[in-house]
């Protein structure tokens, strides 16, 4: 090496001999941390536009991530089409695509004698506090239970709802403002669903003739010593509302227990006792619990009525959560979530737990330990068959639109009886 | 890229052959990494990665339906155009789907034509719509004449949907518009299949034979085990808190009548087969779906609404009945089965 130093720096190299070059890095090396660094900008870009698509979603979905944080608070001025667009996603899956409603269950819209007489005042009324029991539309009959979209609608969008409803289904020259609901919404808190034809009867003049109430009685006095083991609990049982919410909304993955059918819940309780459905928590809570206790709060639980305390949070496809839960996907042999648990997710029987407004987490939760075996109690195994044809995406996906759906109403006419000789004795079977 | 040799750090000689090998490497390099990350797309792309890299498990094809891959996609709705046409597809969507709502006059039962093509008429061995479509007119024993499309759906109007139980007593008259927009919606989604050709996946698929002579026994237990849960332990089946028909009844007064296609055994072992219990396709065996399918056969149903006027049920029961292995003018636990209901049953509630 000497001699190369003695040599004109600007010349070149004469003893150069290859091997002496320090040894170059093997291009096969390159290739795969280019290959590598271009997989990493790729997987960012579209994990942060992931989001971003949920959120376009959610907007196009009338806002309703916005509105659901803070229902009252949405500012945004109501535009011509949003009524129609706001219209097919919260009531056509009930009341049809141009508001035909189902024959002999659910009325109609398009052409309704109580939306003549009562205007888009009495519509926003109607969606703001759900109606439930006899109702007459059009001389005919009707006995179902509409829930109340107060939790998840915002004033400018019920504004907006009703206005598309009483205009353009109904051909009526009337409208509400968002100020106008915001009153209706002040008014109402707290209030229970309208009672029927005859809760109507007071609100709308002129409102053709309606069947009697049915008014369920005033809650009895075990009913309010339930109330109080649910809310408080006892030395020896933890107290429900600690975990489930003081309305039995649920929380994270924890599930929204309000408005489920008594025979289900009093289903799950006493699978956890005996181990066919797995969580430490509830088989504690579950085995403290007297036969005569698990029917009381079931039917509790079942009768309460109570606003939605979940909203989309897991960044969930909208669309195809909703194309899930509507339509299915027939290709991995799913139908339509709707098809077994009712039409926009209210429930069916004893055996097809309601799904709206469930807690997302909750049900993606489900979803999951279903697929890997850890719950395995339902009826012909449906759910897990359900559970392992839907990807990680899918589960998220209707998890967070079922979130946003309205819960359905309780109902004290589904609860079990409390038979005496089924009182103080513990969970056999 | 540090490819430079160390006498290179005084002011470079001419060097233009290694600065142009260095050039070359970086092509190389970046050419190489980017052909890479193209190949390792397209791996991921077509499935081709094993599981162990993707996390994703192969999900297992629990269809007997065999290559489903091979089956005719119908096109999805957001392709129905915007216009007139799709409007009268989206009409007959509708009424396939809420057919007691939308074709309110005609219909005499709880059910609607998507209870038995399922998928809204899409789904394969369900009889769906697509693989009917571009195979009529043409002939059918049942009537003996050459059916257009339109006669055809009337058929399942009047025994499928009992429309002799409907608010006009009958199918709606040739020419309405249910047929119009019916035949709409199905034209649209065979878009791209032949005219002339049965396509796989019409109809409610091949069924084997059944070992044993089927048995009305044996079809109440696969029934109080496979069915009962959705359809009800009496078969009437379930409606949500509104009333409105979730799991369609199988028998009674607001199911299909004794002239339905579906009463027969061999086309309802066939359709339960491939479609029931619902989400889980080809769980029974054969034998347990001849077995369920001759259970569901024996229960009462709105009359054959052929049996009119002076033609006796005996008569009928030679006339359309005979050959098939059916319940029909048969005594089942004390009831004359095919009798029907004194007045027509009204839809629902
Ligand atoms: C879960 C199903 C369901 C959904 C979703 C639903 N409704 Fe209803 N709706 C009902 C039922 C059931 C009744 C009848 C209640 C009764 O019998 O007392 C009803 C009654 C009504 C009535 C009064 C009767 C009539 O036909 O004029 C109006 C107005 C109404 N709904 C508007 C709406 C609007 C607007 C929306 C969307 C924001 C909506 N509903 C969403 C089920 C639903
Ligand atoms: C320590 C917190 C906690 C307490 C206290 C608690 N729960 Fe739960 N509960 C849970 C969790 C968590 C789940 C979900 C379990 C799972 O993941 O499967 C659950 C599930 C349930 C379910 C099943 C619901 C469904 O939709 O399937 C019922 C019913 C239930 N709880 C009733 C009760 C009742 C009644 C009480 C009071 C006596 C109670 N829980 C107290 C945490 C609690
Ligand atoms: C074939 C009928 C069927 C279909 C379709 C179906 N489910 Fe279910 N699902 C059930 C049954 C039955 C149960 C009750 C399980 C039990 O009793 O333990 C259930 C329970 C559930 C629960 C548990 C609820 C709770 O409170 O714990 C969730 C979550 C659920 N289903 C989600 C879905 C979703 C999401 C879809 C659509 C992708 C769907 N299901 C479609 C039959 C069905
Ligand atoms: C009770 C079940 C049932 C209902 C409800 C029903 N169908 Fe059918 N449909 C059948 C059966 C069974 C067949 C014969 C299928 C076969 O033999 O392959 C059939 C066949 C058809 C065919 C011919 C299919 C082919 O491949 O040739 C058409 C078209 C059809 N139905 C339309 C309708 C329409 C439209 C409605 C609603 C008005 C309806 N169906 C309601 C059971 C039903
Ligand atoms: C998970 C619930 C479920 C189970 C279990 C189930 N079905 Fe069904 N079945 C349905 C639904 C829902 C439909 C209507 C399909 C639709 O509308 O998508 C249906 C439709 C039918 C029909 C055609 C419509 C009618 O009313 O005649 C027949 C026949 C039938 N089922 C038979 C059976 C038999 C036999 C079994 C047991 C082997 C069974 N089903 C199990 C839910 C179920």
């Amino acid at each position: 090496m000497s001699k190369k130093n003695k040599q004109d720096p600007r010349l070149p190299d004469e003893t150069f001999e290859p091997y002496e070059e320090p040894r170059l890095i093997p291009l096969p090396v390159y290739w795969i941390a280019i290959a590598l660094a271009i997989w990493g900008v790729v997987t960012l870009v579209q994990t942060s536009n992931a989001g971003h698509f949920a959120d376009k979603e959610r907007a196009a979905l009338g806002e309703k991530t916005a509105s659901v944080a803070s229902p009252a608070a949405s500012t945004a001025a109501p535009d011509t089409g949003a009524g129609k667009a706001l219209f097919a996603d919260n009531c056509s899956s009930c009341h049809g695509d141009a508001g035909e409603g189902v024959a002999d269950a659910i009325p109609p819209l398009h052409a309704s004698d109580v939306i003549k007489a009562g205007g888009a005042s009495a519509i926003s009324q109607i969606v703001m506090r759900g109606i439930g029991g006899p109702l007459i539309v059009d001389k005919a009959n009707y006995d179902g239970e509409m829930p109340s979209f107060s939790s998840v609608l915002s004033d400018t969008e019920i504004a907006a709802i009703a206005d598309y409803v009483a205009t353009d289904l109904n051909g009526m020259n009337s409208t509400v403002s968002p100020d106008q609901v915001a009153e209706i919404r002040t008014a109402s808190e707290d209030m229970d669903p309208w009672d029927g034809g005859a809760g109507l009867a007071s609100l709308i003049n002129g409102l053709p003739p309606q069947p009697a109430s049915e008014n369920a009685s005033a809650p009895s006095p075990e009913a309010t010593a339930t109330a109080s083991l649910a809310s408080q609990g006892t030395a020896n049982i933890w107290s429900c509302a600690s975990c489930h919410g003081d309305k039995g909304e649920g929380t994270q993955t924890v599930p929204r227990l309000a408005g489920l059918a008594p025979a289900y819940l009093a289903k799950q309780l006493h699978d956890f006792s005996k181990g066919t459905r797995i969580s430490d928590s509830m088989a504690y809570v579950a085995k403290s619990l007297s036969e005569t206790q698990i029917t009381e709060l079931a039917n509790y639980y079942g009768a309460m009525s109570s606003p939605s305390g979940a909203q989309p949070a897991l960044k969930g496809d909208l669309a195809r959560g909703e194309q899930l839960a509507l339509s299915g996907d027939y290709s991995k042999n799913v139908p339509a979530c709707f098809t077994c648990h009712g039409t926009s997710g209210i429930g069916v029987g004893a055996q097809f737990p309601g799904l709206a407004a469930q807690q997302p987490a909750y049900i993606a939760h489900q979803l999951a330990m279903w697929a890997g075996g850890a719950r395995h109690n339902s009826p012909l195994g449906l759910m897990a068959g359900i559970g392992k044809a839907l990807s990680d995406e899918d589960r998220r996906a209707v998890a967070d639109y079922l979130a946003s759906l309205p819960p359905a109403a309780g109902n004290a006419k589904t609860a079990l009886a409390v038979s005496p000789t089924l009182k103080e004795t513990t969970n056999v079977q | 890229m540090s490819s430079k040799h160390p006498s290179d750090t005084t002011p470079p000689g001419p060097d233009s052959a290694k600065g142009g090998r260095t050039a070359i490497r970086a092509i190389l390099a970046v050419g190489g990494g980017l052909t890479l990350a193209v190949l390792g797309s397209l791996v991921l792309e077509f499935g081709l990665a094993p599981s162990w890299l993707t996390g994703q498990k192969s999900v297992p094809a629990a269809s007997p339906k065999g290559a489903m891959a091979d089956l005719f996609t119908p096109p999805p709705e957001s392709t129905i155009p915007n216009d007139e046409f799709g409007a009268s597809v989206r009409r007959g969507m509708a009424i396939f789907t809420a057919t007691g709502t939308n074709a309110h006059d005609f219909v005499g039962n709880n059910l609607s034509c998507s209870n038995c093509h399922l998928d809204a008429g899409r789904q394969a061995f369900s009889a769906p719509m697509w693989a009917a479509y571009p195979v009529y007119p043409k002939y059918r024993s049942k009537n003996k004449m050459v059916n257009t499309m339109e006669d055809r759906i009337k058929g399942c109007f009047t025994y499928s949907m009992n429309a002799q139980g409907s608010p006009s007593g009958g199918p709606p008259p040739y020419g309405s518009d249910v047929y119009r927009d019916l035949q709409s919606y199905f034209y649209w989604m065979s878009k791209g299949l032949p005219i002339g050709e049965t396509p796989d996946g019409a109809g409610f698929g091949k069924i084997d034979k059944p070992a044993l002579p089927p048995s009305r026994e044996r079809g109440a237990q696969v029934f109080a085990a496979n069915c009962a849960v959705c359809h009800g332990k009496d078969g009437l089946g379930q409606t949500d808190v509104n009333g409105k028909t979730v799991f369609p009844p199988l028998w009674g007064p607001h199911s299909f009548n004794w002239g339905a296609g579906m009463h027969k055994a061999s086309s309802a072992a066939a359709f339960i087969q491939h479609n029931m219990p619902l989400s889980e396709p080809g769980k029974l065996s054969a034998q347990e779906a001849w077995d369920v399918a001759t259970f569901l056969d024996s229960h009462p149903r709105p009359k054959d609404p052929r049996q009119t006027g002076a033609i006796t049920l005996q008569e009928a029961d030679k006339k359309w009945h005979k050959s098939s292995e059916d319940f029909y003018g048969e005594t089942v636990d004390g009831v004359v089965l095919g009798t029907g209901y004194p007045k027509p049953a009204p839809a629902a509630n």
